[in-house]
This record gives C-alpha cells, structure tokens and sequence, in this order.
C-alpha cells in the first residue's frame, strides 16, 4: 500500500519529467518543424511498455506512443538492452504512424535492472522517398513513401553508432539537419533518463514504478465511471475522406459506439477497404484517434496514461482504410484519416452527449511544402501546416484559424519564413464569412499566401475537407471547404488536395482553409451575436444578403 | 535639520508593505497596512506613522504586483493596432495552436489582446534584412486618425512586419499619430526581436498600460506631493533593478514582474552580504509561490515568458510561478489521489481556520493542526480556530484512514511535492545542483516549509531573512538601478572579427551610461554586464551566455559549448552564431549601512507540540525570533516567530541567529 503523500511526490517527478524533454527536444533541435512548428511528443513507460506520463504534447502522437515501446519490445526483447543504448525506428508496424515520426526509445535502468522507458517522436521533415519532404501523392506502398527504419540503436551505450547512424544519413535529405535532430532526440531522453535514475534512487525503484502503476488504476477507474454514465445503448456515426490521391472517389469511415456497462466497445466495421493512395492509417493511429475522442467527451482532466484505455475495446477489421497490410502507403493516414476517425466518433455521440460535442472543424493538417533550392544552391525545405476554423459547440462559436482535435502542430513565423526561405508571404488573415452559420458560428479559416523567389521549387498538398465541408450539426450550417490555388502570370487555378507540383519563380500559392461547422439554427442566433459578428466583419454584408436570397 | 529617510514599498492585492530606514539609525521600521483602491492613501498614510519629528522622506522606491494583475485581469486601456497591410489578423491567429488538448468546452485561445474591429492597416512592406519593398504613404496614416478617434482608442500600438530590422516606417507613423492620440507605442522600441506575433502581442499589452500606468504614476506622485512627500520615485522593475517613472511612462511592461522582483532583488543582496552566491529564492504566499535561481551573484532572467496564455517578450526576472500557497485547498480526486491545489480558497472565505465561512481543508489549516501555527495566535489581525481546521481535516483523514495530524502532514507535504518541482525546474533542469545551493525563504509562508524543502531537495541551509514577511519592500530598498538593451545582430563567431561585437557593445554602453549619467550616476561606479544570445546555426532558441570584453570568437564559443552541454547533455561541431547583444548596465545601490536589528536577551516563548511528517508528536520550543542569542545555535524541532512569519525546524536540523540579521537552518550537528 503505498500513501497519498509518496504517490502524489512521485505524480509531480515523473509528469515534470515528461514535460522537462519537451523543452530539451524542441530548443536544441535544428529541423523548422521541431523548433519553431513542435511537432513532437515525449512519454515515459515502464519497463513492459505501458505509458505512464506524457507531455502536453500532439495527441495523434500520445495515443501511438502507447503501443511503441510494446511493440518495439516484441521485436528487441529486454534481455538485449543496456544502459545508454537508444534505439529509433519509424516503422509504421511498430506501434507507428507514419514514416515521417521517428521515435527515439531509451531504456533506464537503476541497479543494473531494466526499470522504465524513456521515449520521443520527432517529426522528420524528410525521410527520402520520391519527394522532397515525403509525401508522395503517387506512392502505392510504402516503399516508395521513403526509408523504413526498424528498431536500431544509434546509439550504443552512450555512444553513437556511425555506421548505422550515417546509412540513415545518406538516405534521407538535409542529412546535417538531420544530425542536429537525432541529437536533440537522444538529448530528451538521456536527460529523462537522468532524472529518472535520480527518482529512483531516492524513493525507491519499486516504489516509483507502483505510483505509476497506482496512476493507470486511477486513470481506468475514472474511466470506467465516465462510461458508467452514460446510457445504455449503441450509436452509429460515419464521415468521408474526399480522397485517398490516387482516385476521385469519397472513402467512409464507420463507426458503431456500444456502450457496456463499464466498458465502451468501438468497431469500425463497415469502414471503406485500404486505399491504393496515402491515405491509410495504421491501426495504432485508429486506436490513438479513439482514445482521444474518448478522453475529450468523457473525462479531459483525467491523467493521460495507459490506464485510461484499458476500457475501450477496439474492433478494426483487417485489411481496411484502418488497419491496412504491412506494406500499405500511409503518410496522410496519421493526421487525415485520424481526424475523421474523430468525426465520425463524435458525431455518432452527439446525440448522447449534445452539450460536449463540437461540429466538424478543420479535420486536416492542411498541409503544404515548399522545397526548392535557394539562389546559392543550398536546398530548402518548409513544411507549413493551416489550422482552419473550429467547429462551434452547445455554449460557444468556434475559434477561428486553430488547430483541432488530433494535432496541435504550430505555425512557422512569417519573419522566420522569410529570413530563411527563398519565399516571401504576401498575407496572413481572417477568411470572412467561412463559418458555418448556426446559433453558434464555426470558426473562422485563414487565408495565407506565399510567392516563390527563386528559380524552380516544389508544393506538395496534403489537404482534406476541400470537397466534404465541415459539418454542421443540430440545424448548424457546414462550414466553407478547403482550397488550395495557384495563381501564375495572373492566371489562378486550382490545386488537389493530395499533389506534388513543381513551381516556378513568381508562383503564388493561396491557402484559404476551412471554416468551423455551426452549432443549431442560425434563426436562433442572438441580435448581439449577429451585430458583433458584422463589427469584427466576421461575417460581411454580401454573405449576409445571399443568405437572405437562399433562405 | 532634518534625518533623512528611505523607504521601500511593495503594493500588493491585499496589503501595502512599508520598510523605513533612517539615517544612522540601527533599526528598519516596518509596516503593513490594508491596499487602497488609491494606492498612495495607503502609502501616505503609512508614511506619517512611521516618519518621527525631524526627518524627511529622501528616497522612495516602489514595487507593485497591480500591472500584473491589470493584465491578468484584461483592464487595460482601448488600443488600436496598426499593422502591415494583409496581416492584421496575425494577433489572432498567432501561432494557431490550442493552449489545451482535450477540452471541447473551451475556445483554444483566449480572446486577441485587440478586437479585430480596432486593427487596421497600412500599405507598405520592408523584407527581413529591413530593405523597403513597398514605401509607407504618409496620407494613408493620417486616414486613419478620424477613425481612431471614432472609437475613442486611448493608445495605439504600431507592429509592422521586419521592423525590428529596420524602424523608419514605424517612426513616420509615431510621427504622424502622436499630435492625435494620446499614446503610440512602437514594437521597434518595445521589443525589437523577430518573430511577428510574439512581438505584435507584446507591443499590444505594453499600450493597453500606457494609460493605466500614466494615470496610476500621476496619481502616486501627485498624492505623495499633497502628503509634502517630494522624494524622488524610483520603481522596481521586472528585471530585478530600479528604473525611473520616465522610462516606465514610455515601456510600462517593464512592471510586470515588479511585485515578485523586490524579493529577489533582496535575496540577491542579503545573499552578496551573507557571501552567497548561489541561492534559490523562495516566495510562499496564500495562493501562489514564486521561485528564482541566483546563480553566481546574479539572479536568472529571460527574455520571454507567458501571461495569460499568450506571450510577452520582455526582459524579466525567471521566476517560476505555481498555484500553490497558504491558501490552497486539499481535495479527492477521481481516481482516489489526494490532491493540494491549484484552486485556492483565497481571501474570502478563507482558510477554515479563519473562522470567516471556509469550510474546505487548506494548508494553512494543516498548519494549524500541526502546531506550526499558534493556535492561540492571530495572523494579520485575525484569530485562528484551532477546532475549525481540525473539522475541515477529518474528512480526508477518515477517508484515509489516517488520524488528523498525519493528513495534515500529508497536506503540508504535498503541498511540498510541488515546490519541489518548481525549485527543480529553475535547478537542475538547468543544469545547477541543488545541493550547492540556499534557500531564501520569506513571504508569508515560505519559513514555514522551508525546512523541510531543503530536506526534500538536500540544499544545505536556509536563510529566513530579516523582514522576511515584508521583503519585497525590503528589496526596493537595496535593489540597484538598472538599465537593459538589446540589438539584433547576426554573426558567424568564427567568422567575425571581436571589432564586429565590441563595437556595437560599447556604443550601447554609451547610450546607457548616458542614461545613468542623467540620473546622476558617476560613470565610475557603473557595472556593466554584457552577454549574447548564441546558438548552433540551424537552431532557433538561443542560450544567453556572457561574454567580457575583449573576448575572442573562440573564448565565446567554449563558454556556449559549456552551457550547451549543461543543458543539452551534448555539443557539436557545428559553428555557432550570436543573435543578439545585451548590456545591463547597473548602478550599485550602497548596501553597507542597511541596518541589523539589536541582539536581545533570550526568551523562550515555552513550549508547544507540533507534529512532523515522519516523526510525529514532539514538545518543540517556540522563540520569539529577536529572543534569540545571536551566535547561538538552537537544535531542531524548534519554532521561530516574529509578528508576521513562522520558521519551523525540523527535528534534525539546527537553526542560528546571525549576528548580521538572518536565520539560518541547517542540517544539524
């Protein structure tokens, strides 16, 4: 039996631990998309893989990372470990999500015995394959997506490995950049490693490790009463990808929610088969999307570990757009299909729970990046992701231009965009009138919009909700779609959602994002809602008038 | 002939602290009264209570916790934003994401620190090295004066993109507004650092408290001029330092963190007296402890930290804030943890033990159950009940089956998990042991646990100041002047001959003796402290490392390698690149003639019991804190009092008076 006193010192050691390697990670890094964008995650486990604190981190990452260290575990047993040595892989089968996120994953020891894990994920601007920075629109599997790192050490007891450090290297591009990273990952994890050996040594292995295995018990168990909560019964709710990039044809992901007494059942039965393009999700990133939905409608304040999933019971048939073949291509899975997994999660609880749920919001990383070489030869690489507007909720309009839901990846500053990228940002705004109307508005998009200095580049898109709107929900209005365009010599057009392109000097790229789904008739808005929404010019006068027309 | 006399003034939430020193006299005067909706009645009335016949107010230095709590609280004035034209949603936007991950409830980000109604634009655009891509139109700004006036804006805060590379733009339309609103406020004067939104945001708050600082400075002087107090004002800013009211009138953010930085400030200079250079400062008080490391004589400071959600980039003191105090409420979680905090009980109701309607268990209730508090006692005027605190209590010790006193131990050392943290957090995580450090304990609370704390985290001795209750005032009394710049400049060290730095430091060396000059201040008695912002060229968070003149790129760069590792845990091979310059140049305040209090006989105030985690029941002796000899050293459990703090010692450790005015509690022999 361990006292609260012990339980709750121990609560504070660990989740500043976890918090400590964010800080590492991201101001030693040396790759945009870590240090200004953090698009990382750090955990620590036990010593079988189980998470037992993680940072305020993405979710998409968390809800993997709670099956990595399991798996990389089935395939490096612990006999094998030693102090210092830390492995990385990016192996979607092993508890990973796509070939981009590197995982970093180091075991502790304290008196020579196998205690805990240390663990990161980084996002790699690139992992080589067919295009700059990794998404490739015309990959069919996953070989052709880039290099697949199995669990190796890159470093061997403290030291690095240079052979299989350098094979890495010369594989994927901005192999200097590249160094920088991997040192800042091995950074986080030693200092994690660190303190954890300290906690250890001054409470007591067995007693750390029996806090933590207290916190997952505590976690399930005010899990299981949220579940207990709600009524008995079971829901069905769906949502479409517009695309898998490789065809034109709309994908659906199905959801059927039972809830059990205790125990919530989640199946996806009736979920469109594995896609020939980038659009699958590894059934890793399924459960990660579950678990967040989970977490966001019934208890966001409980302590995010292990214990909080042990009452969900996840069905994923074999072989679909969720749990696709070892070799399936699958880099947009992670942060596009997720999304909708959560879409269609939410949608089948809303009418259960009414006043926690939000409308559709911007279910994509609205991706672009732009690559190219500068004037003096030097490659570049900026990958820029576009938060849209959030879908509004029972209480609230949604936030304008934000990440939702699955990630929560920052914007590049446009002062740092353009002291070091041969790109120059011509706005970055509001988008007026792209909010779903409703009693409570969505979100609004933005709009921004970038000219390419230099001779030749690339744009690569990895963008949903260009086509199937963000939804509205209880007489709530969809909010306006994505879109990408391209304007050359005066002339714009459009771009797909899923595209590699190459760009030429002048080329302006405009990404407007989507707007929020409304929440309950827009007849039910309040007069000072409506007036402070014409203030702001949230919403305009034109739009205001077509919907009269409409109406 | 008049006695000159000194004074140091913290104003708080709660309570106005006055320390009064007079020439020649051996004693400070100390005095804390009720905060006045006006701050200066409470001011000046404690002044007449603590000035005698024949002495003068020769120097006022004050220190404030009200802007921070104006910005926390959004009561700052209307402000416009003039930004460049395609950009004036980036103060909402920011950086796009949510401060939360999984609450559906609420929006991601707070409400931007101006509507979009009052953000307008101009046409004009420099690049990053500050060329002009497009000219600003003179007539384009003065369109925009009649709409400014329109919405009655009280200030207008101007943040075009890349001006921190070149100010032209933003100085034509400073220019061009000043004859009409009552305040501009430029982000190339504010925080000339990249990075559009934090810059953008950061201007935003300092001009939403130009007005409210302009109107607070007005009324302070003007209602110490009707008192006949015509001292000169300093302020203590974020820094840690002194300013004067005329720079703060222009750059009111540099009082944000004016109310935890007279503590420091007086850490810093008790520890230099005491021979210490490195310390941790420990500030407890009824709802939040801040805590700072002093690392070889200097306390840490950064350049960036968060208010609201939202970031401001200013030159402040690291203090690490938690919700923890004196207040803080004790509760079940979910899963069956017991909890401490964050949610407090505040002033009203109140901990239980105030008798004022509180019925939820706080810290301050575990105090009293454990004896640490005299329950026969009062704290600032209120009678504690013993009896309401042990009620409050009982619930969580049945439901843990534990007895009364060791769910109050559980309270306290809970509470302690969290202090823990934080102390760790400005330590070891960057990269100082703790066990070559001294506490600093003071605020209300922090004697109480200190003790304990310095067992927890093995720091070897604590010093429980004199004034320890009213330090921040205190601190205001002994804090140097200071002033801080900064510039911009990118350079390869290995590249750049010493000139390409030396020169651009001694220039700001100029401006900035200029400004102590103007003050008064012989340029020989003026330290100045120079330093850069460096890094591994790719990487985009810099490490602050100083750098003495003379210093060649390859000295530099050792210093950086150094600090890198005790960061990072690794160095590279890398080159590395300076970002920015930054002096401090600081006027010492004389600190020799602060005076100690008088030894006194010893008197043993009896005895109490008192409970100790971990060891339970013991009969401890209770001191008055002037009743100790000094020199003498008392062993452990014991308990110090003076009016307004309580030092607890824990059984093993000793505690010292020092003749020079501290208490020291150390492991004991």
């Amino acid at each position: 039996m361990i006292d609260p006193v012990t339980l709750e010192v121990v609560r504070h050691a660990i989740y500043s631990i976890a918090e400590e390697m964010r800080g590492v990670l991201m101001r030693s890094a040396r790759s945009p998309v870590l240090k200004e964008a953090g698009d990382l995650s750090c955990a620590l486990t036990d010593a079988q893989g189980q998470l037992i604190a993680q940072g305020r981190d993405i979710p998409i990452h968390l809800g993997v990372m709670a099956f990595t260290v399991q798996e990389f575990l089935r395939r490096v047993p612990a006999p094998g470990l030693r102090e210092g040595d830390v492995y990385f892989t990016n192996d979607p089968e092993v508890g990973g999500n796509h070939l981009p996120d590197v995982k970093a994953i180091m075991p502790v020891f304290h008196d020579g015995r196998l205690a805990a894990f240390a663990i990161n994920l980084a996002h790699w601007p690139d992992v080589g394959g067919g295009r700059r920075g990794s998404y490739v629109t015309a990959a069919r599997d996953r070989y052709a997506e880039g290099l697949c790192i199995p669990p190796v050490p890159l470093f061997v007891r403290g030291e690095p490995n240079a052979p299989v450090l350098e094979t890495i290297l010369s594989n994927v591009r901005g192999p200097d950049e590249r160094r920088g990273d991997i040192l800042a990952q091995y950074a986080a994890n030693a200092v994690a490693a660190a303190r954890l050996r300290e906690l250890f040594g001054r409470i007591g292995t067995g007693v750390v490790l029996g806090c933590a295995h207290r916190f997952l018990d505590e976690s399930e168990r005010m899990m299981r009463d949220e579940i207990a909560r709600l009524p008995a019964g079971e829901w069905a709710g769906e949502d479409w990808l517009d695309d898998d990039g490789a065809g034109n044809a709309r994908l659906r992901i199905a959801v059927r929610i039972r809830v059990d007494g205790e125990t919530l059942h989640v199946d996806f039965e009736g979920t469109a088969p594995e896609a020939p393009g980038p659009l699958n999700a590894t059934r890793f990133v399924t459960a990660s999307a579950v678990f967040y939905a989970v977490r966001a409608l019934l208890g966001p304040e409980i302590p995010a570990n292990a214990g909080c999933y042990r009452p969900l019971a996840v069905r994923v048939p074999e072989g679909s757009l969720l749990n696709p073949g070892p070799d399936a291509p699958r880099v947009g899975g992670n942060h596009e299909t997720s999304q909708r997994v959560v879409d269609a999660m939410l949608r089948a609880l809303a009418p259960v729970l009414p006043d926690r749920i939000v409308a559709g919001g911007p279910g994509t990383s609205g991706l672009a990046i732009f690559t190219g070489l500068r004037e003096d030869g030097r490659p570049f690489l900026l990958y820029e992701v576009h938060g849209g507007g959030e879908g509004a909720g029972a209480a609230r309009d949604g936030t304008n231009a934000v990440r939702v839901h699955m990630s929560n990846v920052m914007n590049t500053p446009i002062e740092v965009i353009e002291s070091e990228y041969p790109l120059r940002v011509e706005c970055c705004e509001l988008r007026p009138d792209s909010g779903g109307p409703g009693t409570h508005r969505g979100g609004l998009g933005l709009r921004r919009s970038y000219r390419l200095l230099c001779e030749r580049g690339e744009l690569t898109t990895m963008v949903e909700r260009m086509r199937i709107r963000p939804w509205g929900i209880f007489g709530g209005g969809d909010g306006a779609p994505f879109r990408v365009l391209l304007e050359r010599q005066g002339t714009r057009t459009a771009v797909k959602g899923k595209d590699n392109r190459d760009l030429i000097r002048d080329d302006l790229v405009i990404v407007e994002s989507s707007g929020g789904g409304g929440y309950g008739p827009p007849g039910g808005r309040s007069a000072a809602l409506r007036e402070a929404d014409a203030a702001s010019g949230f919403v305009t006068s034109e739009s205001r008038g077509a919907r009269r027309d409409t109406q | 002939m008049t006695r000159p006399v000194y004074l140091g003034v913290d104003v708080g939430g709660t309570f106005t602290d006055l320390v009064a020193q007079a020439a020649g006299e051996p004693r400070l005067r100390v005095l804390k009264a009720p905060t006045t909706s006006d701050p200066s009645a409470a001011i000046v009335a404690g002044v007449r209570r603590l000035l005698r016949e024949g002495e003068e107010v020769t120097g006022l230095t004050y220190g404030t916790t009200v802007v921070t709590n104006a910005t926390l609280e959004g009561r700052g004035a209307t402000v416009a934003l003039i930004t460049t034209r395609g950009f004036r949603d980036v103060l909402e936007i920011g950086r796009q994401h949510r401060e939360h991950l999984y609450r559906l409830d609420l929006p991601g980000r707070p409400q931007p620190a101006v509507p979009r109604a009052l953000r307008f634009e101009v046409g004009e655009r420099l690049d990053h090295r500050g060329s002009v891509l497009e000219p600003l139109r003179d007539a384009e700004v003065l369109g925009l004066v009649e709409a400014l006036r329109g919405a009655e804006v009280e200030a207008v805060a101007v943040s075009l993109l890349h001006a921190y590379a070149n100010p032209a733009h933003e100085r034509r339309i400073a220019a061009l507004l000043r004859p009409h609103v009552g305040h501009v406020c430029l982000s190339s004067d504010v925080n000339p650092e990249f990075r559009e939104y934090e810059r953008t945001h950061t201007t935003c708050v300092n001009a939403q408290l130009m007005p409210l600082v302009e109107r607070f400075l007005t009324d302070l002087t003007s209602g110490l001029a009707r008192a006949n107090l015509r001292a000169p004002l300093r302020l203590m800013q974020s820094s840690g330092g002194m300013t004067t009211a005329g720079q703060v009138r222009g750059t009111p953010l540099l009082m944000l963190m004016s109310g935890p930085a007279g503590g420091v400030a007086a850490s810093q200079a008790m520890g230099a007296r005491a021979g210490i250079a490195d310390a941790v400062t420990f500030d407890m008080g009824g709802t939040s402890t801040d805590v700072c490391l002093i690392h070889g004589g200097h306390a840490e400071t950064v350049s960036e930290r968060r208010l609201g959600g939202r970031p401001v980039r200013l030159r402040s003191l690291a203090v690490e804030s938690i919700g923890a105090g004196g207040g803080s409420v004790a509760w079940v979680a979910g899963g069956g943890a017991l909890r401490v905090g964050p949610r407090s009980a505040g002033a009203s109701p109140g901990p239980a033990c105030y008798g004022r309607g509180g019925e939820e268990p706080t810290v301050t209730d575990a105090y009293v159950v454990l004896g640490y508090l005299d329950a026969a006692g009062e704290v600032g005027g209120l009678r504690l009940d013993a009896e309401r605190a042990r009620r409050a209590i009982e619930p969580l010790a049945a439901r843990f089956h534990l007895s009364v006193p060791e769910a109050a131990a559980g309270i306290v050392e809970i509470a302690n998990a969290a202090m823990v943290r934080a102390i760790r957090a400005v330590s070891i995580q960057r990269g100082v042991d703790p066990r070559r450090l001294t506490l600093v304990a003071y605020g209300g609370a922090g004697p109480m646990h200190a003790g304990r704390l310095a067992q927890l985290l093995e720091i070897p001795r604590v010093m429980v100041p004199l004034c320890s209750s009213v330090f921040s005032a205190f601190g205001c009394l002994v804090a140097d002047l200071r002033y801080d710049a900064m510039r911009t400049l990118r350079v390869r060290l290995a590249r750049g001959a010493p000139e390409t730095w030396e020169a651009p430091f001694r220039e700001m060396e100029r401006e900035l003796f200029a400004r102590l000059a103007d003050e008064g201040a012989a340029p020989d008695r003026v330290i100045s402290r120079r330093s850069m912002d460096l890094r591994y060229v790719g990487q985009n968070y810099e490490i602050e490392v100083p750098v003495a003149p003379g210093l060649d790129g390859r000295a530099i760069r050792e210093r950086f390698a150094e600090v890198h590792r005790r960061l990072y845990e690794y160095t590279t091979g890398d080159p590395v690149e300076g970002v920015n310059l930054r002096v401090s140049a600081v006027l010492p305040t004389p600190k020799g003639h602060i005076a100690v209090e008088a030894p006194s006989r010893r008197r043993d105030r009896g005895r109490r019991r008192a409970f100790f985690y971990g060891a339970g029941w013991q009969v401890v002796p209770v001191y008055p804190r002037d009743g100790l000899d000094p020199g003498d050293t008392v062993s452990g459990p014991a308990i110090v009092e003076d009016e307004w703090s309580t030092a607890v010692v824990f059984p093993g450790q000793a505690v010292r008076r020092d003749p020079a005015g501290p208490l020291w509690i150390e492991a004991g022999p």
